[in-house]
Protein backbone atom coordinates (compact mmCIF):
# COMPACT_ATOMS: atom_id res chain seq x y z
CA UNK A 1 0.00 0.00 0.00
CA UNK A 2 1.16 3.49 -0.71
CA UNK A 3 1.23 6.03 2.12
CA UNK A 4 -1.67 7.78 0.41
CA UNK A 5 -3.85 4.68 0.55
CA UNK A 6 -2.83 3.91 4.11
CA UNK A 7 -3.87 7.34 5.34
CA UNK A 8 -7.52 6.59 4.61
CA UNK A 9 -7.72 3.55 6.90
CA UNK A 10 -8.79 4.00 10.48
CA UNK A 11 -6.44 2.28 12.90
CA UNK A 12 -5.94 2.27 16.63
CA UNK A 13 -3.92 5.20 17.92
CA UNK A 14 -5.02 8.82 17.57
CA UNK A 15 -2.03 9.79 15.47
CA UNK A 16 -3.00 7.35 12.74
CA UNK A 17 -6.69 8.33 12.74
CA UNK A 18 -5.85 11.94 12.09
CA UNK A 19 -5.44 13.15 8.54
CA UNK A 20 -4.72 16.59 7.10
CA UNK A 21 -7.75 18.92 7.15
CA UNK A 22 -7.53 19.15 3.39
CA UNK A 23 -6.14 16.69 0.92
CA UNK A 24 -2.68 17.59 -0.34
CA UNK A 25 -3.79 18.38 -3.87
CA UNK A 26 -6.14 21.01 -2.46
CA UNK A 27 -3.19 22.84 -0.89
CA UNK A 28 -1.35 22.69 -4.18
CA UNK A 29 -4.30 24.02 -6.18
CA UNK A 30 -4.74 26.86 -3.67
CA UNK A 31 -1.07 27.70 -4.08
CA UNK A 32 -1.31 27.74 -7.86
CA UNK A 33 -4.47 29.81 -7.73
CA UNK A 34 -2.88 32.25 -5.30
CA UNK A 35 0.05 32.74 -7.64
CA UNK A 36 -2.05 33.34 -10.74
CA UNK A 37 -2.07 36.80 -12.29
CA UNK A 38 -5.84 36.94 -11.94
CA UNK A 39 -5.61 36.48 -8.20
CA UNK A 40 -2.84 39.07 -7.98
CA UNK A 41 -5.11 41.48 -9.81
CA UNK A 42 -8.04 40.87 -7.45
CA UNK A 43 -5.87 41.12 -4.36
CA UNK A 44 -4.42 44.43 -5.48
CA UNK A 45 -7.85 45.73 -6.48
CA UNK A 46 -9.22 44.81 -3.05
CA UNK A 47 -6.36 45.38 -0.63
CA UNK A 48 -3.79 47.40 -2.56
CA UNK A 49 -1.08 44.79 -2.08
CA UNK A 50 0.29 41.63 -3.63
CA UNK A 51 -0.98 38.33 -2.21
CA UNK A 52 1.08 36.13 0.07
CA UNK A 53 1.11 32.58 -1.18
CA UNK A 54 4.04 30.88 0.52
CA UNK A 55 1.89 29.50 3.33
CA UNK A 56 -0.06 27.35 0.85
CA UNK A 57 3.13 25.87 -0.52
CA UNK A 58 4.39 25.24 3.01
CA UNK A 59 1.15 23.48 3.88
CA UNK A 60 1.38 21.35 0.77
CA UNK A 61 4.89 20.30 1.73
CA UNK A 62 3.83 19.52 5.30
CA UNK A 63 0.92 17.50 3.98
CA UNK A 64 3.10 15.43 1.66
CA UNK A 65 5.66 14.93 4.39
CA UNK A 66 3.04 13.69 6.80
CA UNK A 67 1.71 11.30 4.17
CA UNK A 68 5.09 9.74 3.61
CA UNK A 69 6.64 9.83 7.11
CA UNK A 70 3.76 10.51 9.56
CA UNK A 71 5.97 13.23 10.98
CA UNK A 72 4.56 14.88 14.09
CA UNK A 73 6.33 18.12 13.19
CA UNK A 74 4.64 18.17 9.80
CA UNK A 75 1.25 17.58 11.43
CA UNK A 76 1.82 20.35 13.98
CA UNK A 77 3.00 22.75 11.30
CA UNK A 78 -0.11 22.08 9.25
CA UNK A 79 -2.44 22.44 12.23
CA UNK A 80 -0.80 25.69 13.28
CA UNK A 81 -1.10 27.10 9.79
CA UNK A 82 -4.78 26.18 9.45
CA UNK A 83 -5.65 27.52 12.88
CA UNK A 84 -3.94 30.78 12.07
CA UNK A 85 -5.90 30.94 8.83
CA UNK A 86 -9.17 30.55 10.74
CA UNK A 87 -8.09 33.09 13.38
CA UNK A 88 -7.36 35.61 10.63
CA UNK A 89 -10.78 35.02 9.10
CA UNK A 90 -12.43 35.65 12.46
CA UNK A 91 -10.28 38.62 13.40
CA UNK A 92 -13.13 41.12 13.77
CA UNK A 93 -15.69 42.07 16.38
CA UNK A 94 -19.17 41.13 15.14
CA UNK A 95 -21.67 43.92 14.89
CA UNK A 96 -24.54 41.65 15.82
CA UNK A 97 -25.31 38.68 18.03
CA UNK A 98 -25.34 35.31 16.30
CA UNK A 99 -28.38 33.07 16.53
CA UNK A 100 -28.59 29.48 17.69
CA UNK A 101 -31.35 28.73 15.20
CA UNK A 102 -33.15 30.59 12.40
CA UNK A 103 -36.02 33.00 13.13
CA UNK A 104 -39.20 31.13 13.95
CA UNK A 105 -41.20 32.74 11.15
CA UNK A 106 -38.57 31.94 8.54
CA UNK A 107 -40.63 29.27 6.81
CA UNK A 108 -44.16 30.18 7.80
CA UNK A 109 -46.62 30.09 4.88
CA UNK A 110 -47.21 33.37 3.12
CA UNK A 111 -50.52 35.22 3.11
CA UNK A 112 -53.20 33.95 0.80
CA UNK A 113 -53.92 36.15 -2.16
CA UNK A 114 -50.46 37.62 -2.43
CA UNK A 115 -49.06 38.19 -5.91
CA UNK A 116 -47.92 34.99 -7.48
CA UNK A 117 -44.52 33.79 -6.28
CA UNK A 118 -42.08 31.89 -8.51
CA UNK B 1 -30.30 28.91 6.41
CA UNK B 2 -30.53 29.83 2.76
CA UNK B 3 -27.00 29.80 1.54
CA UNK B 4 -25.99 30.23 -2.05
CA UNK B 5 -22.90 28.66 -3.52
CA UNK B 6 -23.73 29.27 -7.13
CA UNK B 7 -21.53 32.30 -7.27
CA UNK B 8 -21.13 33.13 -10.92
CA UNK B 9 -19.02 36.00 -12.05
CA UNK B 10 -19.93 36.34 -15.70
CA UNK B 11 -18.89 39.44 -17.52
CA UNK B 12 -21.69 41.97 -17.32
CA UNK B 13 -22.71 43.51 -20.60
CA UNK B 14 -24.85 46.59 -20.53
CA UNK B 15 -25.38 46.91 -16.80
CA UNK B 16 -28.50 48.82 -16.05
CA UNK B 17 -28.15 52.14 -14.33
CA UNK B 18 -30.16 51.30 -11.26
CA UNK B 19 -28.26 49.07 -8.99
CA UNK B 20 -29.33 50.20 -5.55
CA UNK B 21 -30.56 47.44 -3.30
CA UNK B 22 -33.52 48.22 -1.06
CA UNK B 23 -34.97 46.36 1.84
CA UNK B 24 -38.66 46.73 2.45
CA UNK B 25 -40.83 46.38 5.49
CA UNK B 26 -43.85 44.19 4.85
CA UNK B 27 -46.57 46.14 6.55
CA UNK B 28 -47.38 49.61 5.32
CA UNK B 29 -45.91 51.78 8.02
CA UNK B 30 -48.87 54.00 8.63
CA UNK B 31 -52.13 52.69 7.26
CA UNK B 32 -52.00 48.94 7.53
CA UNK B 33 -50.19 48.68 10.84
CA UNK B 34 -53.55 48.22 12.49
CA UNK B 35 -54.87 45.68 9.99
CA UNK B 36 -54.91 42.09 11.00
CA UNK B 37 -52.16 40.29 9.29
CA UNK B 38 -50.89 36.79 9.92
CA UNK B 39 -47.30 37.88 9.61
CA UNK B 40 -47.33 41.04 11.63
CA UNK B 41 -44.72 40.20 14.19
CA UNK B 42 -44.75 41.97 17.49
CA UNK B 43 -41.50 43.74 16.62
CA UNK B 44 -42.78 45.16 13.37
CA UNK B 45 -45.98 46.51 14.92
CA UNK B 46 -44.09 48.06 17.76
CA UNK B 47 -41.66 49.52 15.31
CA UNK B 48 -44.34 51.14 13.17
CA UNK B 49 -46.09 52.69 16.15
CA UNK B 50 -42.82 53.93 17.52
CA UNK B 51 -41.84 55.55 14.28
CA UNK B 52 -45.08 57.41 13.57
CA UNK B 53 -44.88 61.10 14.32
CA UNK B 54 -41.23 61.12 15.31
CA UNK B 55 -39.57 61.47 11.88
CA UNK B 56 -39.37 64.64 9.84
CA UNK B 57 -40.51 62.64 6.81
CA UNK B 58 -42.63 59.56 7.16
CA UNK B 59 -40.27 56.58 7.30
CA UNK B 60 -41.58 53.83 5.11
CA UNK B 61 -38.42 51.71 5.26
CA UNK B 62 -38.29 51.67 1.46
CA UNK B 63 -41.69 50.09 0.86
CA UNK B 64 -42.65 52.79 -1.63
CA UNK B 65 -40.08 51.26 -4.00
CA UNK B 66 -41.85 47.88 -3.96
CA UNK B 67 -45.53 48.70 -4.60
CA UNK B 68 -46.49 45.07 -5.20
CA UNK B 69 -45.56 44.23 -1.58
CA UNK B 70 -48.71 46.07 -0.52
CA UNK B 71 -51.13 44.55 -2.97
CA UNK B 72 -53.23 41.67 -1.86
CA UNK B 73 -55.56 41.46 -4.86
CA UNK B 74 -55.58 38.35 -6.96
CA UNK B 75 -53.91 38.84 -10.32
CA UNK B 76 -54.72 36.83 -13.42
CA UNK B 77 -51.80 34.55 -14.26
CA UNK B 78 -52.38 35.01 -17.97
CA UNK B 79 -52.39 38.78 -17.69
CA UNK B 80 -49.29 38.58 -15.53
CA UNK B 81 -47.37 36.52 -18.06
CA UNK B 82 -48.58 38.50 -21.08
CA UNK B 83 -48.17 42.02 -19.79
CA UNK B 84 -45.33 41.86 -17.30
CA UNK B 85 -41.80 40.47 -17.17
CA UNK B 86 -42.80 37.95 -14.53
CA UNK B 87 -42.22 34.86 -16.62
CA UNK B 88 -38.83 36.06 -17.77
CA UNK B 89 -37.86 36.90 -14.22
CA UNK B 90 -38.90 33.47 -13.02
CA UNK B 91 -36.99 31.75 -15.80
CA UNK B 92 -33.81 33.65 -15.05
CA UNK B 93 -34.26 32.95 -11.37
CA UNK B 94 -34.54 29.24 -12.16
CA UNK B 95 -31.22 29.30 -13.94
CA UNK B 96 -29.63 31.20 -11.08
CA UNK B 97 -31.02 28.92 -8.40
CA UNK B 98 -30.85 25.46 -9.83
CA UNK B 99 -30.91 23.69 -6.53
CA UNK B 100 -32.84 26.03 -4.27
CA UNK B 101 -36.50 26.11 -3.37
CA UNK B 102 -37.69 29.39 -4.79
CA UNK B 103 -41.38 28.96 -4.18
CA UNK B 104 -41.43 30.35 -0.69
CA UNK B 105 -38.53 32.72 -0.44
CA UNK B 106 -38.49 34.51 -3.79
CA UNK B 107 -40.94 36.80 -5.53
CA UNK B 108 -40.77 38.42 -8.97
CA UNK B 109 -42.50 41.80 -8.88
CA UNK B 110 -42.64 45.19 -10.54
CA UNK B 111 -40.66 47.77 -8.59
CA UNK B 112 -39.58 51.36 -8.69
CA UNK B 113 -37.07 52.05 -11.44
CA UNK B 114 -34.15 52.65 -9.11
CA UNK B 115 -34.04 49.21 -7.51
CA UNK B 116 -33.15 45.77 -8.80
CA UNK B 117 -34.15 43.73 -5.78
CA UNK B 118 -34.69 43.66 -2.06
CA UNK B 119 -35.00 41.49 1.01
CA UNK B 120 -38.22 41.66 2.99
CA UNK B 121 -37.28 40.72 6.53
CA UNK B 122 -40.88 40.47 7.71
CA UNK B 123 -41.72 37.65 5.33
CA UNK B 124 -38.18 36.35 4.79
CA UNK B 125 -38.59 36.87 1.07
CA UNK B 126 -36.25 38.02 -1.61
CA UNK B 127 -37.87 40.41 -4.05
CA UNK B 128 -36.64 40.45 -7.63
CA UNK B 129 -37.60 43.41 -9.79
CA UNK B 130 -38.86 41.81 -12.97
CA UNK B 131 -39.16 45.14 -14.73
CA UNK B 132 -35.53 46.03 -14.05
CA UNK B 133 -33.58 42.78 -14.44
CA UNK B 134 -33.19 41.82 -18.07
CA UNK B 135 -29.98 39.83 -18.19
CA UNK B 136 -29.02 36.55 -16.58
CA UNK B 137 -25.76 37.97 -15.25
CA UNK B 138 -27.64 40.76 -13.53
CA UNK B 139 -30.11 38.28 -12.07
CA UNK B 140 -27.27 36.16 -10.73
CA UNK B 141 -25.72 39.11 -9.00
CA UNK B 142 -28.99 40.38 -7.50
CA UNK B 143 -29.82 36.90 -6.18
CA UNK B 144 -26.44 36.55 -4.52
CA UNK B 145 -26.68 40.03 -3.03
CA UNK B 146 -30.10 39.39 -1.54
CA UNK B 147 -29.11 35.94 -0.35
CA UNK B 148 -26.36 37.55 1.72
CA UNK B 149 -29.09 39.56 3.46
CA UNK B 150 -31.20 36.44 3.87
CA UNK B 151 -28.21 34.60 5.27
CA UNK B 152 -27.56 37.37 7.79
CA UNK B 153 -31.24 37.40 8.74
CA UNK B 154 -31.08 33.68 9.35
CA UNK B 155 -27.82 33.39 11.30
CA UNK B 156 -27.83 36.60 13.34
CA UNK B 157 -30.18 38.75 15.36
CA UNK B 158 -30.28 41.55 12.85
CA UNK B 159 -32.45 44.49 13.80
CA UNK B 160 -33.14 45.65 10.25
CA UNK B 161 -35.53 48.44 11.12
CA UNK B 162 -34.10 50.08 14.21
CA UNK B 163 -30.36 49.54 14.04
CA UNK B 164 -28.58 51.40 11.25
CA UNK B 165 -25.31 49.66 12.11
CA UNK B 166 -26.86 46.27 11.43
CA UNK B 167 -28.31 47.48 8.14
CA UNK B 168 -24.99 49.01 7.13
CA UNK B 169 -23.13 45.83 8.01
CA UNK B 170 -25.32 43.64 5.85
CA UNK B 171 -25.14 46.09 2.95
CA UNK B 172 -21.35 46.23 3.19
CA UNK B 173 -21.20 42.44 3.15
CA UNK B 174 -23.65 42.13 0.28
CA UNK B 175 -21.77 44.66 -1.86
CA UNK B 176 -18.46 43.02 -0.94
CA UNK B 177 -19.35 39.40 -1.61
CA UNK B 178 -21.84 39.47 -4.48
CA UNK B 179 -19.68 40.78 -7.29
CA UNK B 180 -21.42 44.17 -7.22
CA UNK B 181 -18.00 45.77 -6.97
CA UNK B 182 -16.07 43.62 -9.35
CA UNK B 183 -13.60 45.46 -11.53
CA UNK B 184 -15.62 44.71 -14.64
CA UNK B 185 -18.85 46.05 -13.15
CA UNK B 186 -17.15 49.21 -11.97
CA UNK B 187 -15.60 49.64 -15.36
CA UNK B 188 -19.04 49.52 -16.99
CA UNK B 189 -20.26 52.10 -14.50
CA UNK B 190 -17.32 54.23 -15.63
CA UNK B 191 -15.99 54.43 -12.11
CA UNK B 192 -12.27 54.82 -12.28
CA UNK B 193 -9.87 53.42 -9.75
CA UNK B 194 -7.81 50.33 -9.26
CA UNK B 195 -5.76 50.11 -6.10
CA UNK B 196 -8.12 49.28 -3.25
CA UNK B 197 -10.98 50.56 -5.38
CA UNK B 198 -13.07 47.58 -4.34
CA UNK B 199 -13.41 49.03 -0.86
CA UNK B 200 -14.43 52.44 -2.14
CA UNK B 201 -17.06 50.81 -4.29
CA UNK B 202 -18.39 48.79 -1.35
CA UNK B 203 -18.72 51.92 0.78
CA UNK B 204 -20.44 53.83 -1.99
CA UNK B 205 -22.91 51.10 -2.80
CA UNK B 206 -23.72 50.44 0.84
CA UNK B 207 -24.43 54.12 1.33
CA UNK B 208 -26.57 54.22 -1.78
CA UNK B 209 -28.61 51.17 -0.77
CA UNK B 210 -29.23 52.57 2.69
CA UNK B 211 -30.13 55.97 1.28
CA UNK B 212 -32.87 54.40 -0.81
CA UNK B 213 -34.67 52.93 2.18
CA UNK B 214 -34.00 55.26 5.07
CA UNK B 215 -34.75 58.93 5.75
CA UNK B 216 -31.32 59.63 7.14
CA UNK B 217 -28.77 62.25 6.11
CA UNK B 218 -25.79 61.28 3.98
CA UNK B 219 -23.49 62.44 6.75
CA UNK B 220 -25.07 60.15 9.28
CA UNK B 221 -24.97 57.26 6.81
CA UNK B 222 -21.26 57.85 6.24
CA UNK B 223 -20.61 57.89 9.98
CA UNK B 224 -22.44 54.62 10.49
CA UNK B 225 -20.68 52.95 7.58
CA UNK B 226 -17.28 54.11 8.82
CA UNK B 227 -18.07 52.76 12.25
CA UNK B 228 -18.81 49.21 11.09
CA UNK B 229 -16.75 48.97 7.90
CA UNK B 230 -13.63 47.32 9.26
CA UNK B 231 -15.56 44.59 11.00
CA UNK B 232 -18.09 43.90 8.27
CA UNK B 233 -15.66 44.02 5.37
CA UNK B 234 -13.69 41.23 7.02
CA UNK B 235 -16.76 39.07 7.60
CA UNK B 236 -16.88 36.84 4.52
CA UNK B 237 -19.34 34.26 5.82
CA UNK B 238 -20.52 31.89 4.39
CA UNK B 239 -17.42 32.02 2.20
CA UNK B 240 -13.85 31.72 3.40
CA UNK B 241 -12.76 34.43 0.98
CA UNK B 242 -14.19 37.20 -1.18
CA UNK B 243 -15.31 35.35 -4.33
CA UNK B 244 -13.87 37.48 -7.11
CA UNK B 245 -13.78 34.81 -9.79
CA UNK B 246 -15.36 31.54 -10.77
CA UNK B 247 -12.36 29.76 -9.37
CA UNK B 248 -12.71 31.51 -6.03
CA UNK B 249 -16.32 30.41 -5.94
CA UNK B 250 -15.43 26.89 -6.94
CA UNK B 251 -12.78 26.64 -4.24
CA UNK B 252 -15.06 28.13 -1.61
CA UNK B 253 -17.69 25.56 -2.52
CA UNK B 254 -15.11 22.79 -2.39
CA UNK B 255 -14.18 23.87 1.14
CA UNK B 256 -17.83 23.88 2.10
CA UNK B 257 -18.25 20.32 0.81
CA UNK B 258 -15.20 19.21 2.78
CA UNK B 259 -16.05 21.09 5.96
CA UNK B 260 -16.68 17.96 8.02
CA UNK B 261 -13.23 16.59 7.38
CA UNK B 262 -11.71 20.03 7.85
CA UNK B 263 -13.08 20.73 11.31
CA UNK B 264 -12.78 17.12 12.47
CA UNK B 265 -9.03 17.25 11.90
CA UNK B 266 -8.32 20.61 13.44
Amino acid sequence: MTPHQRSGISMAGSNLQWRPPRSCDVYWSEFKHCRSWKHWFHEYYTYGRAPECQHWKQDYQSCKEWESTRSVLAKESLLESERKRIADQRNFTPVWELRQKPPEDWDLPLNQGKPQDP
Amino acid sequence: PLVAYHVTQKTVVGVTSFTARARARHAMAQSSAKEENDHQTKESMAGSEKKTGTERYSEDYGYRLFPERKEYKYKSLIAESLFTFRHKCQLMLTFAMERMDKNRHFSCEDCDSIVSGGFDATTSQIVLCQNNIHQQSHMNRVVIHELIHAFDHCRARVDWFNNLRHLACSEIRAANLSGDCSFINEMFRVNSGFKKHHQECVRWRARRSMDAVRNVSQKELDLVIDEVFDSCFKDHAPFDRIPHSKKDAKFAYRDFQNRDRYYANL
